[in-house]
């Protein structure tokens, strides 16, 4: 595939995809001893041509497999495609709708971040029982999910125009007594892992992605906020009901894994004050419009960008006047973030041992970035 | 007639290069079968006299420091760390197998890995890749043999040089994983073989050192006289650094969870174990755990004071073992439940680990014995 | 900076190079350039407006009009709005310097542009498939002219 590449005591790696720590993508590594000299990513093992699908669906039937991108974190994904949908109708959404799309939003960060953890306590050999914590956790936000929407996994719960049922009667007490929980749990999450002295020995000054190359190599998401440069959708643009939620963008200015995996951390407590601001202040109305179910809309383009758990997410919609998209071009955040995991080895003096670590503190999702 | 003569005595010269095998060969022949009618004829006898004569080191060999023990050991090992690990993980483990306890899991994982198919991957070095696996359990279980479980039941006594063979014996280890990682022929195995070496020579000379400070304590080699020696102080008090060198030491030689960087899952596939099936990684695991047994026992022995303790049972020696094997199980559960608190340290840590704390301070544990000796406070 | 101060300094700039420069929503700054040009103007995209920042890159084939539409999509950390940077080609004549020489994370956006549009981009360092096999010989999947009729099983 790539060019032969012979040096002395240069040996070629390759890692994945049948590897325990891989996901579905092959890296190749150029290893002298233990040090790697270059990491070549080798991605499209779960290319499934969703923006190709998405051209021949018309666009209610589109977000379907649209939030098929990323299973953690399927709102925050649907959220893209839908409001870009609602850019190109012209459809007004109810103010209620926002706020249950964030409060959805924000669960699911906090799902996809826990999710996180658990690899990245892994791919630091911690025999996996943080990864099994973080899954016992999930289930609660997985129940709550359940709840609202009937699904535990994949919701396709937003719709153009709203969202698509109401939260259920005492709903909110629930969702507060599961921030109440999870706040109770990140206290043992930070002990164990934090605090931990040798999890802090494999994490401190591991990958350092300098400010400036993190621009420059087009980082987002957890990875750019951990490189110390705040860039957050939610803040830059608002949108759903992000305006009229109080939270800080985190950034931590180590530049190291252990700096990312910090800022997904204090992102994850973001995220409850969230969620509690949300349920207590839940603004009354209806939660949804109503949209012809075959609409046409004009020729134009619109470009929606979110912020997701992986970072930001953007999608472009052509639309020519059918009624499915001319085209849509999704800019997905792990194929960027991969670059940046590319380009690590000539950052930063890196192991064979940091090579789990690193690849999972910028938390990739492979069928993100294959689409 | 002259020449005839000398080419007759040169025919019977050459007949003897014939006759000579078959004279010997024969004479073999009856001889031993002579003896295999004998042995036959007298062999209850003979069985007999030898089971008498020999009645305590078969035991010994067969029973309690051997055979038996090590295979109970290692079930009852690898139970109580997935049982239990499990709990840490929020699991229950092992639940179906052997019901709730899910203790016949061991045997059936052992029955399925012995019927597994053994995969021998081309291009690669026969010889060794097949014989080091099963070779690999017989050097830390040889080591065991040295042991003292009490006055009367050493296997092997070979008096003052008893704490000089173990770590002979247990220092051979290292060499088998490099081989079977060089065999193997794959890259993963290669670099796991690699770790090995550099992962035992920084532990295995803070050992040999905190061993040597250990021996000039009780004023002998013999792992027996040290067990006497620690009669009224186990050598964990006044040793304090040198007991706390050797419990990372030994977790180091057994690879258990902080330094269990040869086999690191996440980075090395399973390193130098990579390319073994079926009943040969079957062997692996279990020498991993025969490792981690002796060289406990020989903690409790250097550190814990061996098999001393009151006497409870009204036998001595059935005392004595059974406080050996009580500290035992309490040490191997506290090295098993390690396992679940801490993630694994990166090679080059382990290393300086090993050169800049673990040496140096052994070197001062020696130095503050002698110093000890030397103004006959101990 | 402002989007419309942007879309001003811009045009002042490069007043023969660019097609067109408009501010299609807020935070949204849509700029279509002449192929000749294009290096020159991307470079002074980052060092002079500041655009260091790349995100995503991508093209939208329009076979009717017989073209296809190069889209680089980036951002200044500082002013924060999005621009997409454009670039119309002849479809009988899709080539373009790389832009890796100027945002080095274009590589793989460039690399998926190639392998899914046919667009060939001159001095990459780097052009193998990124996310089709490499052994591929279906044709450009994202054209629209695309049927499926060339993929052997």
């Amino acid at each position: 595939m790539t060019k032969p590449y012979f040096e002395p005591d240069i040996m070629r790696i390759s890692w994945g995809p049948q590897h325990p720590m891989s996901g579905q993508t092959r890296i190749l590594l150029d290893v002298d001893g233990e040090k790697v000299y270059r990491i070549i990513a080798d991605l499209g093992f779960t290319h499934r041509g969703i923006e190709k699908i998405l051209e021949n669906r018309t666009f209610l039937k589109g977000i379907i497999p649209m939030e098929r991108l990323v299973m953690a974190d399927t709102p925050n994904i649907g959220l893209g495609y839908v409001s870009a949908i609602e850019e190109a109708l012209g459809i007004e959404v109810p103010e209620r709708a926002h706020w249950i799309r964030s409060l959805m939003c924000e669960m699911a960060r906090i799902n996809s971040h826990l999710y996180a953890f658990g690899l990245q306590a892994e791919s630091t050999g911690y025999f996996p029982a943080v990864f099994l914590w973080t899954t016992v956790d999930r289930a609660v936000l997985l129940e709550l999910f359940e709840e609202l929407t009937g699904a535990r996994w994949s919701f396709n719960f937003f719709l153009p125009g709203g969202v698509h049922a109401d939260l259920p009667d005492g709903f909110e007490d629930k969702v507060i007594e599961g921030v109440h929980y999870l706040r109770r749990r990140f206290q043992d999450y930070w002990v164990a892992m934090v605090e931990n002295a040798i999890f802090e020995m494999r994490c401190d000054d591991v990958a350092i992605l300098k400010p400036e190359d993190a621009i420059r190599l087009g980082a987002t998401g957890p990875v750019l906020r951990g490189s110390d440069v705040a860039m957050d959708v939610r803040r830059d643009e608002p949108y759903a009901a992000y305006g009229d939620l109080d939270f800080e963008v985190i950034t931590e200015s180590a530049c190291d894994s252990m700096a990312r995996t910090k800022v997904r951390f204090r992102e994850i407590g973001q995220s409850l004050s969230m969620m509690e601001q949300i349920a207590n202040e839940i603004p009354s109305g209806p939660f949804r419009t109503r949209v012809p179910l075959f609409v046409r809309a004009k020729a134009g383009e619109v470009l929606s960008r979110v912020e997701s758990a992986r970072g930001e997410l953007g999608v472009h919609l052509f639309t020519d006047g059918g009624m499915n998209p001319y085209r849509v071009k999704i800019n997905s955040p792990t194929l960027r973030n991969m670059f940046v995991f590319e380009r690590m080895a000539e950052l930063d003096e890196i192991l064979v041992a940091d090579i789990p670590v690193v690849i999972n503190s910028i938390d990739p999702w492979y069928l993100d970035s294959d689409r | 007639m002259e020449k005839m003569n000398a080419l007759f005595t040169l025919w019977e010269y050459c007949l003897t290069f014939v006759y000579l095998p078959l004279d010997l060969i024969s004479k073999w022949v009856t001889d031993m079968f002579n003896l295999s009618m004998d042995i036959l004829w007298n062999l209850p006898s003979y069985s007999i006299r030898f089971l008498t004569f020999n009645a305590k080191p078969l035991l010994q060999v067969l029973i309690f420091p051997g055979l038996a023990f090590i295979l109970v050991f290692a079930i009852i090992a690898v139970w109580f760390e997935r049982k239990f690990l499990a709990r840490a993980m929020l699991r229950v483990g092992p639940y179906y197998c052997g019901k709730r306890s899910g203790v016949l899991q061991v045997f059936a994982d052992f029955i399925k890995l012995f019927m597994k198919e053994i995969i021998i991957p081309e291009d690669i070095d026969w010889f060794f890749f097949v014989m080091m696996p099963v070779l690999l359990p017989t050097i830390p279980a040889l080591s065991l043999i040295l042991i003292p479980f009490d006055q009367n039941w050493v296997l092997w006594d070979v008096g003052s040089l008893s704490l000089p063979m173990f770590f002979a014996i247990a220092g051979l280890a290292p060499l088998i994983p490099i081989f079977a990682g060089w065999a193997s022929n794959n890259k993963y195995t290669y670099i796991g073989a690699f770790r090995v070496a550099y992962m035992y020579i920084s532990a295995e000379i803070p050992l040999v050192l905190c061993g040597a400070a250990v021996a000039i304590m009780a004023g002998s080699f013999d792992l027996l006289k040290i067990v006497e020696a620690q009669r009224n102080m186990w050598f964990a008090i006044p040793q304090f650094i040198g007991f706390v060198i050797f419990f990372l030491g030994i977790m180091i030689e057994a690879e258990r969870t902080p330094f269990d960087i040869p086999v690191a899952e996440v980075e090395l596939v399973l390193g130098w174990r990579t390319e073994f099936s079926g009943i040969l990684f079957g062997f692996t695991m279990m020498a991993e755990y025969v490792m981690f047994q002796a060289w406990t026992l020989l903690f409790i022995t250097l550190y814990l004071g061996g098999f001393n303790g009151p006497n409870i049972l009204g036998s001595t020696m059935y005392s004595h073992i059974f406080w050996f094997l009580l500290k035992f199980a309490v040490l191997v559960a506290i090295i098993i439940l390690l396992r679940c608190v801490f993630p694994r340290l990166r090679m080059d840590q382990m290393l300086r680990l090993g050169w800049f704390y673990l040496t140096p301070l052994a070197v001062l544990n020696l130095i503050i014995v002698l110093a000890m000796k030397l103004w006959g406070i101990y | 900076m402002t989007e419309e101060a942007f879309v001003e300094a811009f045009q002042a700039t490069h007043p023969d190079l660019v097609v067109s420069a408009e501010v299609l929503n807020p935070k949204r700054v849509s700029v279509v350039v002449k192929r000749e040009g294009f290096l020159h103007v991307s470079r002074s995209l980052r060092d002079d407006f500041g655009f260091t920042h790349p995100v995503s890159g991508g093209a939208v084939d329009y076979p009717k009009e017989n073209r296809m539409q190069m889209i680089y999509y980036l951002m200044n950390p500082e002013s924060k709005f999005m621009l997409t940077f454009r670039v119309d080609l002849p479809r009988d004549d899709l080539t373009l310097p790389t832009l890796t020489q100027v945002w080095e994370a274009m590589s793989f956006h460039e690399r998926e542009a190639h392998e899914m549009f046919g667009i060939e981009f001159v001095d990459h360092p780097n052009m193998i498939p990124l996310l089709l096999p490499p052994d591929w010989r279906g044709g450009y999947p994202l054209r629209k002219d695309f049927k499926g009729e060339g993929i052997v099983e």
